[in-house]
């Protein structure tokens, strides 16, 4: 099993990107391959949430979105700090303006997110057109509710193998008041949770009559 | 044919960037120049969508098919794929470089939640002769096919009709633990599905 990571998996509350966007920035000795296997980790995260908060007309989904394009910044600034440090030959530097050119990348990826996410507060005033395309997607995304007489109640992600036997990938899990992004293989379901996910309709039916108590396991 | 609408257009955008990230991604991983290539031609293809979807969302206003704040709202989610297209680009033009890969981005790549992988389908394995509607990968594995090489032919964003056939190498992306039953269903160890 991987190592959890730091900034996902963690029950919270939203908006948190103005503290993060005020507070300095500390050299924190990381490694470039640990900055850049976050920074791909929420590129690709993040466009599923800012699709998700359009969809569902999620306000707090798109503050997740900000929050970690701010991260995505720091990111980006900590890894060339720290590739310029490592640059000792031009050989070296050479290698190493690969691997910033990925990070600027997976930035510019996660600006276009904010951005789609920011389409939320211009909304058009006739109706709903967004959400009605993105429901014609070849993947699309659900959101469902988890009963309480479901078999997932008080199990990890990571034993239910819900992505490796639905091909449904969970994007975030509302709790109550709080949310956790991009839950981990040893996050918990609970009944009443509130799945936001992503995949095609044949894996939605199996999941949601799973997640309904009306199937006992998945397979 | 339909006349594609505006939201065709937008959809295909959308489908298309997501796909070039994937294909972006896997490039790097596995210094497959070949896959990073079709990227660039799929930023082409993108760029294309984007200009025809200018014209088409204006012609829709004009025709009072589609209200002003509508068109805007499509051209600015297009643009954000667009630009996403931009940035999947900019990583596969890391690979074509004549500049060797530094090791860390193979390994960040590896030791992200969702992984990429390469197999080769041996004849006695359960996928040959299926369409991937049938074999229903995606749901039954949770590995998506992004890309695939048949002999010397490559088939990128695969759909349901496409059929797997014995010595093709599919490029999957999706869990760790999907990642071995794909393994094992493509080299025959197994069969269930």
């Amino acid at each position: 099993m991987k190592k959890r990571k730091s900034i996902f998996g963690k029950l919270q509350r939203t908006p948190k990107w103005k503290k993060e966007e005020f507070t300095e920035i500390e050299y924190e000795p990381k490694t470039v391959k640990e900055l850049l296997t976050e920074m791909k980790d929420i590129s690709e995260l993040i466009i599923d949430l800012a699709y998700s908060a359009i969809l569902l007309d999620n306000i707090e989904i798109a503050e997740e979105v900000k929050y970690l394009e701010v991260r995505m910044d720091k990111l980006n600034y900590e890894i060339r700090m720290i590739s310029m440090m490592a640059a000792r030959t031009k050989d070296d530097a050479e290698k190493l303006a690969g691997i910033l050119q990925i990070a600027e990348a997976a930035e510019s990826i996660s600006n276009a997110a904010g951005d789609i996410a920011n389409l939320l507060t211009l909304k058009s005033k006739t109706g709903p057109i967004l959400p009605k395309l993105l429901s014609k997607a070849e993947e699309k995304i659900f959101r469902i509710k988890v009963i309480d007489k479901s078999k997932a109640c008080n199990q990890k992600i990571g034993d239910l193998k819900i992505e490796s036997e639905t091909g449904i990938r969970i994007i975030a899990i509302r709790r109550g008041e709080c949310w956790i992004y991009n839950p981990q293989s040893d996050t918990t379901i609970q009944a009443d949770d509130w799945l936001i996910t992503r995949g095609t309709d044949d894996g939605y039916q199996e999941i949601n009559k799973f997640l309904k108590g009306e199937v006992k396991i998945l397979e | 044919m339909k006349e594609k609408t505006a939201e065709d257009i937008v959809l295909e955008i959308k489908d298309k960037s997501e796909l070039m990230v994937d294909l972006a991604y896997s490039s790097v991983l596995y210094d497959n120049k070949i896959i990073a290539e079709e990227v660039y031609d799929l930023e082409n293809a993108v760029d294309t969508l984007y200009r025809t979807l200018q014209k088409k969302s204006l012609e829709e206003v004009k025709n009072g098919k589609q209200s002003i704040e509508n068109a805007l709202t499509l051209l600015r989610i297009a643009h954000a794929g667009e630009q996403i297209a931009d940035a999947a680009q900019e990583i596969a033009d890391v690979e074509l470089r004549d500049v060797e890969l530094h090791p860390i981005l193979k390994m960040s790549i590896r030791e992200s939640d969702v992984v990429f992988t390469k197999v080769k389908v041996e004849p006695h394995s359960v996928l040959c002769g299926k369409t991937l509607g049938q074999l229903k990968l995606a749901s039954e594995t949770g590995m998506m096919v992004i890309a695939m090489r048949h002999i010397n032919k490559w088939i990128y964003g695969p759909d349901k009709n496409t059929k797997i056939t014995s010595e093709d190498i599919l490029f999957a992306k999706g869990p760790e633990d999907g990642e071995k039953h794909l393994i094992e269903l493509a080299n025959g160890t197994s069969t269930e599905i």
